[in-house]
């Protein structure tokens, strides 16, 4: 179901939540948005208002068209899954599973079989007699998971599900989600401070800044065509240039560049991602004035007519470029964005 | 030096201390009431003695009762309280300091404090007479030295309430409320939560805490010696007075007294590691 | 807000009810006579306080007694106790549930269960009537909570600083006084605090031990109240509570259920 979030707003309640300012969010019905942010930005602070034990301010929250403000969490239909997993240890892990199905009153032999199915979609058949602590990080993390899951929640809300569980286990994990979220079509917040997760999990990319929202937008987009520099800077994004358009080219301290996209005439700012910079060829010459190896690329500093730049460049077979050598380089049109305002 | 040793070595004086005094006072107390000791005449007179008499039973009896009303008393106004202290509040501070504070009062001064308050001259009885309610002293209820031990029951719950509140909001302290949170979004209304959530997590810490506060409400002497009537009396209150009678055929019937004490403080000790002891094992591992 | 209201309402309740007792033993202290039905005393007077506080009184006497053998019991039992408590906290052998049971059993047991044979036992060695007999039979309850303080803190304790300090150069001795006292020194001052407390409000072991001739502060509070001296027994009573308060309001030593940890029972 579609979740829309309108003017959410929360002032500072104490150490440990950060304040929301005017928030609109929309999440489509049967997507996989990720609420992603710095720590301290306000996610779980968001998280904790959708799924009802904060209330808000002032804004509004609908779920499927039924505003959620007002009712309690238990009647919101919306499931939480925490950071940890929260199994409750005097429950065995089917009695944790078939909690919320029991508490709706549905007949034990019925609770019994869909606790099963689910514990076998999650990977833990056979596991249902075992006690909490008897289960290992990750299967206990994908337990909390089948807890929520089973009750086919309109709205599953996951706060960063996979911090607490090591390297090794998170794509492990991030596809168990992904999977479940694919087959079961349930609309899926995920909060997470982590980019690569968003960008690999989510649909879409909500990114919160100090408590708003900065940008909306498929994965690609958002690194492609961030909003502000702040958004292209959160992804990453190292190279900003001052000019003026004038026409479809952008004049700066490099000379006139080509620009895809270049809006109305007027002084302008335009960020390059430094993956896109391509070295040794082009029609532009720069100094290197530093280069570091990062395992599977280098990255370049440059200086181009007096101004730094940034390049990433595959290591793969060769050698990097030398301190102190020039360089021909060109930034493709197509990947020098105007940011807008 | 090996782990072995150094075990040894660090734990030697406190079990000498501890372990030989405890075990030998509870191995005296059973040789003397056996008769095995001073002199070998081996017979179970003494326990005889003490489980045929009328005052015996009647001692038992009331210190039941006062142990399990404290008891109980004090481990429901706790976990009350612990609930709604959890949350904080402006004064919090101040009733957290007063608790404290309360923890270090040694229980005499809390048994004659509460005697000043409630006995039938008391503070209270003068209120009452100042709000009209009584004329003469007399005519306040007996609250000590009366037979259902009011006043030795007040004084347990005013000392433990506290005691069990500090041990319960240190665990809804290390619980969080996550847990809860979880059940409310899984479709718990608050009192469910409560019940199937918070409350089973709860109970090994409240029932270790009660278990402590019974033992103590059972055997200690100086409450029910001010604060107690003078038939029946608590089990301590004539374990005592046996043992110190001038007729010294009566001491075989205070140790077996203190046998029987001793074997419900075992049960109790049983009780309380089972609750508790796993957890340890489990924490140090 | 109703819960507001309701949980600030509890509070003072609460409040309230902790100080309510401690309220007529002050009054008394200070009255001057204070018949039936009188809300407060006629007269005020200095009196009890005056004879409390004198030689004749002997509550002074009392008092340093006290406070002696519960000092004594204490670092007694830190002696005892800190190894005690490194062995359980630090290492897995066979038979610790045994041991912790036995070591934990006097906090459990109900006091009348060990206090006469205790008097047998001690009665048998020569110490009845003894200061010495009443701080060695005090560490029987006060080690419990001593030990077990040192056992929760020797479980979080890092062995490789003693191991570092080692190789930086420090004898084993020096090692101890410079860098594990320093680290155990709060959960010490913990332990500390409880096994002087529970020293402090021991009645019927003092009684026992002490055959009579020991009088600490509970055993002379007992008789001036059974005396009917209401108004000393008021001052004794406040001064009785004087260590706790000190304690707790200049040593910033917060008790709290962590502390008290679940075995024990102030």
């Amino acid at each position: 179901m579609r979740l829309e979030v309108q003017g959410l707003r929360l002032a500072y309640l104490g150490a440990g939540l950060a304040t929301i300012r005017d928030l609109d969010l929309v999440v489509e019905a049967g997507s996989l948005t990720a609420l992603l942010g710095p720590s301290g930005s306000g996610k779980t602070t968001v998280m904790k208002l959708i799924a009802g034990h904060l209330a808000p301010d002032a804004g509004e929250i609908r779920l499927g068209g039924r505003s959620l403000l007002g009712l309690p969490p238990e009647r919101r239909r919306v499931a939480m899954v925490f950071q940890d997993p929260l199994l409750f240890p005097h429950l065995t892990l089917a009695g944790n599973v078939g909690f919320g199905l029991k508490l709706r009153g549905l007949p034990p032999a019925e609770v019994a079989a869909e606790v099963e199915t689910m514990l076998d979609r999650v990977q833990l058949a056979g596991l249902g007699a075992r006690r909490p602590h008897q289960l290992s990080g990750g299967q206990q993390q994908r337990a909390a998971l089948a807890r929520a899951l089973v009750l086919r929640p309109d709205l599953l809300l996951l706060d960063e599900p996979l911090a607490s569980l090591d390297a090794g286990l998170r794509d492990e994990m991030r596809s168990l989600i992904r999977r479940l979220q694919a087959e079961t079509g349930v609309t899926t917040l995920i909060v997470t401070h982590d980019q690569s997760e968003a960008v690999v999990m989510a649909d879409r990319v909500a990114l919160l800044l100090e408590g708003r929202l900065a940008q909306v937008a498929g994965p690609a987009e958002i690194i492609r065509r961030p909003a502000t520099e702040a958004v292209a800077r959160f992804f990453g994004g190292v190279n900003f240039l001052d000019g003026q358009v004038t026409g479809g080219t952008f004049t700066c301290a490099l000379g006139s560049l080509p620009l895809a996209t270049p809006g109305p005439k007027g002084p302008a700012r335009v960020t390059i991602r430094p993956e896109a910079l391509r070295l040794g060829r082009g029609e532009l010459r720069g100094r290197v004035t530093g280069v570091t190896f990062l395992g599977t690329q280098y990255r370049v500093e440059l200086s181009v007519a007096g101004q730094p730049l940034m390049a990433l460049v595959q290591a793969f077979g060769s050698e990097g470029p030398a301190v102190g050598a020039d360089v021909a380089l060109d930034l493709p049109a197509e990947a020098l964005w105007r940011l807008p305002g | 030096m090996t782990d072995r040793t150094r075990i040894l070595l660090l734990l030697g004086p406190a079990l000498l201390l501890v372990g030989g005094m405890v075990l030998s006072a509870l191995g005296l107390a059973l040789l003397r009431s056996l008769h095995l000791f001073p002199q070998l005449a081996p017979d179970l007179s003494a326990y005889v003695a003490v489980l045929g008499s009328p005052g015996f039973l009647a001692a038992l009896a009331l210190s039941t009762w006062i142990a399990t009303v404290s008891t109980a008393l004090a481990a429901g106004l706790a976990l009350a309280i612990a609930l709604l202290l959890r949350r904080g509040f402006p004064g919090l501070k101040v009733v957290s300091v007063l608790v404290q504070l309360n923890l270090t009062v040694p229980h005499v001064v809390g048994a004659v404090g509460i005697l000043y308050l409630v006995s039938q001259s008391g503070a209270f009885a003068r209120l009452a007479h100042a709000a009209g309610l009584i004329a003469r002293p007399s005519e306040f209820p007996v609250l000590t030295q009366d037979p259902y031990a009011i006043g030795i029951i007040l004084t347990y719950v005013w000392k433990e309430v506290p005691f069990i509140t500090l041990i319960l909001l240190a665990k809804l302290q290390t619980l969080g409320d996550g847990a809860e949170q979880v059940a409310r979004s899984l479709g718990a209304t608050g009192w469910q939560s409560f019940r199937l959530v918070l409350l089973p997590q709860l109970l090994p810490a409240l029932a270790a805490a009660s278990a402590l506060v019974f033992a103590f409400a059972f055997g200690a002497y100086e409450i029910p010696l001010i604060l107690g009537a003078h038939a029946p009396e608590a089990l301590p209150v004539r374990a005592w007075r046996s043992f110190t009678d001038v007729d010294l055929s009566a001491r075989p019937e205070a140790f077996a007294i203190s046998v029987l004490v001793a074997a419900l403080g075992a049960g109790l000790l049983w009780l309380y590691a089972r609750l508790i002891l796993p957890n340890r094992d489990r924490d140090a591992g | 807000m109703r819960a507001e209201t309701l949980r600030l309402l509890a509070g003072l309740v609460v409040a309230l009810a902790l100080v309510l007792p401690l309220v007529p033993l002050a009054i008394w202290s200070v009255a001057h006579g204070w018949r039936f039905p009188d809300l407060l005393p006629q007269a005020w007077s200095g009196k009890a306080w005056a004879l409390a506080l004198s030689q004749r009184g002997g509550v002074l006497e009392s008092f340093g007694l006290t406070l002696g053998i519960a000092l004594a019991t204490t670092a007694l039992a830190a002696l005892v106790g800190v190894p005690a408590g490194r062995a359980l906290g630090l290492y897995q052998f066979r038979g610790k549930r045994a041991v912790l049971l036995l070591l934990l059993a006097p906090a459990i047991l109900p006091g009348i269960a060990l206090v006469l044979g205790l008097h047998d036992l001690f009665l048998r060695l020569g110490l009845v009537g003894s200061a010495g007999g009443v701080i060695l039979a005090h560490l029987v309850p006060v080690l419990p909570y001593m030990t077990l303080v040192m056992a929760a803190v020797f479980t979080g304790f890092d062995t490789r600083i003693e191991a570092q300090a080692r190789s930086l150069g420090a004898g084993p001795w020096r090692t101890f006084l410079t860098v594990t006292l320093p680290v155990i020194l709060p959960g010490l001052l913990t332990g500390a605090l409880f096994a002087f407390l529970v020293s402090w409000s021991q009645y019927l072991l003092t009684l026992a031990i002490g055959g009579g001739r020991v009088q600490t502060l509970p055993l002379v509070l007992y008789s001036y109240a059974a005396a009917g001296r209401n108004d000393v027994a008021g001052a004794i009573a406040l001064i009785y509570l004087l260590p706790g308060v000190v304690i707790l309001l200049f040593t910033a030593r917060r008790i709290t259920g962590h502390s008290v940890g679940l075995e024990l029972r102030p």
